[in-house]
């Protein structure tokens, strides 16, 4: 008789031959408001859905950490959740990132463990119930861009002066995120190359680095 | 995806697998065809002491949705859904130093799953933690999604498959959302309710 | 200068040739005619078909002189201005980009299709065509049912939207005076029904969750019987004298399916036979049956 497999059988079965996209590779830039439209039409040209045009986006994130009373601050964990103010019915996304490893002068790419899971949009109040607590939260608009597996946005991260997403937005700078990303599953170092390329190819117009958050904090 | 009812069937003096043949044997003089089987299992996380007031995540998956993970966060005032990829499983893990899987409570049902005109019919035997606890049977009227236009309908076919055993009331949960869109989700909800009585009731022979 | 009077002489010898060559298929392609007579029409044909030849023949002789008089281009074309496009960065003063992305693309199919229509036109060269004779066929004449100003079937499909809160309308237009709608009927189910003109040329009925296409039928038995129903109502209902009013009492017995789940039939008082709800409205009274108890 077909015995019918649990959900949880088949996904360690799938952690185990390792095709869970986990890691994300990432790069990381910014580009001033003036220069922007050159970059877009740059990535226009280098990029894969250029008939179409660039695919733009209007995303809420809320950051949240979960940890207890008297939790190192390692154990914490963060969680994101992001969800598209421009499309309501598309679903929610809820994000785990973690630390992320800046590897040696060789390792072209930033690379941090990262799970997305798409969830319905009962996802805040679940977190909130759960015992996670919110940092803090935004709004990016920009234009996404695809090549391959990698993922390029170009975004505008504004601060939200009321508390409600959409109604009184201020940039916090004169200048756009640049992000290229890929999720891969663990082990997939020859992607980090690829990007490296890419990244190249926009020069000078942007540096795409590894940014080491660590350091940021550190600075007095 | 169509309205779902959940009850228990009454094994009175029969052993889990007899019940089942029967259930079987009747639902096939009626022109019921097999279409494989199903599974719904449950695991239950508890927060630990220093993440403050205790809360409970319960996790189901439905072999009907495989791509998705169900949880039900019980606060004790209140009980929040979420429906998310199956991906959310490795999420519990890396969350398992505030929230750990209660001992022994990993509930099942699982069974033959039978398709007879729009119906669907599935034969569940329960178990907790291996331990056989009864039987559940699952009837879902699939181009239906509003419970209370079809509870009537449903009940007719279930009187006509369980006989006496089915209520003349839908479920406690559905009674409050008969007018609602039925979704996946208060499936899984139905399935806690029962699993959950069935953790407090004590084990039977198979 | 002497350079391109060549080219231009070449092209028009080219011309003439193709206008000859026409000529000549067309010919071929019309067959014998009227005006071949009747005596020794196969003798005329083959005769006139092959001074039609030689008058090609002499075209293409023609185009080969013109050709070899043209001198080979040296080195590779001057592009004039156009080379300085590719030194030009700044955006504002080029906006060709999406239209090079457009005209690449048109060429790009242009060729798929010029490639398609080449393979297809190859292998069916040799079938003559006799058009003259389906013209002696006389065209039906149309019935007013069909044929009506396309603001007349707005008003309409309004008039239902109006007359029935729990059925929403949405309708689009593949062919102007021949709209399909969605009618969907509370949370119950939902119609595609299409139109020719003010006659209601076909139905399908379907869950909510599934397709709006007009050709696949729905995966639940329920709404198989229902849409089979529909057809046979939309036939007793048809009036061709009046178009109107059979759509409106098309729909009103079609509104009567919102208690398709929660009515049981009128006859045996249950709301199944054979695992399927009453799936049957009397066509007058409206009431429940089930397909065995009507």
């Amino acid at each position: 008789m077909w015995e019918s497999q649990s959900a949880m059988d088949s996904l360690t079965s799938a952690v185990r031959s390792n095709i869970i996209p986990n890691q994300e590779y990432l790069l990381q830039g910014s580009i001033l408001d003036v220069y922007v439209e050159v970059l877009l039409h740059r990535l226009r040209g280098l990029c894969d859905n250029v008939d179409s045009g660039p695919e733009s986006f209007n995303d809420h994130e809320l950051c949240f950490t979960l940890r207890g009373s008297n939790t190192s601050p390692q154990m914490a964990i963060p969680l994101r959740v992001r969800r598209a103010l421009d499309v309501q019915d598309a679903p929610w996304q809820l994000r785990y990132v973690g630390q992320h490893e800046l590897g040696g002068r060789n390792r072209p790419t930033l690379v941090r463990s990262s799970l997305d899971v798409a969830c319905s949009n009962t996802i805040v109040e679940f977190l909130t119930e759960l015992g996670c607590r919110i940092d803090f939260e935004y709004i990016a608009r920009g234009y996404m861009f695809r090549k391959g597996r990698m993922k390029i946005t170009v975004s505008k991260i504004f601060k939200m002066v009321a508390n409600k997403p959409g109604e009184s937005v201020e940039p916090i700078s004169q200048s756009y995120l640049v992000e290229l990303s890929v999720l891969a599953p663990s082990g997939q170092n020859a992607i980090a190359e690829d990007m490296r390329i890419f990244a190249e190819q926009l020069k000078p117009l942007v540096e795409l680095e590894k940014i080491d958050y660590k350091r940021l904090i550190h600075v007095p | 995806m169509g309205v779902t009812i959940l009850q228990q069937f009454p094994i009175e003096n029969r052993t889990g697998p007899a019940t089942i043949e029967l259930l079987t044997k009747r639902i096939s003089a009626l022109g019921a065809v097999q279409q494989g089987h199903f599974l719904v299992d449950c695991e239950t996380y508890s927060s630990v002491a220093n993440l403050g007031p205790p809360r409970t995540v319960h996790v189901l998956h439905n072999s009907e949705q495989p791509a998705s993970c169900f949880s039900i966060l019980d606060t004790g005032t209140k009980t929040i859904p979420l429906a998310a990829d199956g991906l959310f499983d490795l999420l519990m893990l890396k969350m398992n130093y505030f929230y750990q899987a209660k001992k022994q409570t990993k509930a099942e049902s699982k069974g033959p799953r039978f398709e007879i005109g729009d119906f669907c019919v599935k034969l569940g035997t329960v178990t907790v933690s291996q331990n056989f606890k009864g039987i559940l049977v699952e009837v879902e009227y699939r181009p239906c999604v509003v419970p209370g236009m079809c509870w009537e309908l449903i009940r007719e076919f279930m009187q006509g498959v369980l006989g006496s055993s089915v209520q003349s009331n839908p479920p406690p949960y559905l009674a409050t959302r008969m007018q609602e869109n039925y979704t996946p989700i208060d499936t899984i909800h139905q399935y806690l309710e029962h699993f959950t009585m069935f953790r407090k009731s004590p084990g039977m022979r198979t | 200068m002497t350079d391109l009077e060549q080219l231009q002489t070449a092209l028009h010898s080219l011309k003439v040739l193709r206008s000859n060559v026409g000529i000549a298929f067309e010919s071929v392609s019309n067959g014998l005619r009227a005006d071949h007579g009747e005596d020794g029409k196969e003798n005329k044909f083959i005769l006139e078909l092959q001074e039609l030849l030689s008058t090609v023949n002499n075209n293409l002789r023609d185009v080969e002189g013109a050709v070899s008089n043209l001198s080979i281009p040296p080195g590779p074309f001057a592009l004039g201005n156009t080379i300085y496009l590719s030194q030009e960065v700044t955006q504002e003063r080029q906006s060709l980009y999406v239209q090079l992305v457009n005209s690449y693309k048109w060429t790009d199919k242009i060729r798929d299709y010029s490639a398609l229509a080449g393979n297809i036109l190859a292998s069916n060269s040799v079938n003559k065509t006799y058009k003259t004779f389906s013209t002696t066929k006389r065209r039906k004449t149309q019935t007013s049912t069909h044929n009506v100003p396309p603001e007349v079937i707005e008003n309409l499909i309004t008039g239902i939207d109006r007359l029935f809160p729990d059925v929403t309308i949405t309708a689009s237009r593949p062919f102007v005076p021949n709209p399909v709608i969605q009618a969907s009927l509370s949370r119950v189910l939902k119609a595609v029904i299409a139109f020719k003109g003010l006659m209601i040329e076909w139905v399908v009925v379907k869950a909510h969750s599934e397709s709006n296409d007009l050709w696949t039928e729905s995966r639940y038995k329920v709404f198989k019987k229902v849409t089979e129903n529909c057809h046979a109502a939309m036939c007793h209902f048809h009036s061709p004298t009046m178009p109107e009013l059979a759509v409106k009492s098309f729909m009103h017995w079609f509104h009567s399916y919102n208690t398709l789940f929660s009515n049981p039939c009128k006859r045996c008082g249950n709301y199944l036979y054979s695992n399927l709800p009453p799936t049957w409205r009397d066509l007058r009274t409206l009431e429940p049956y089930h397909e065995e108890c009507k």
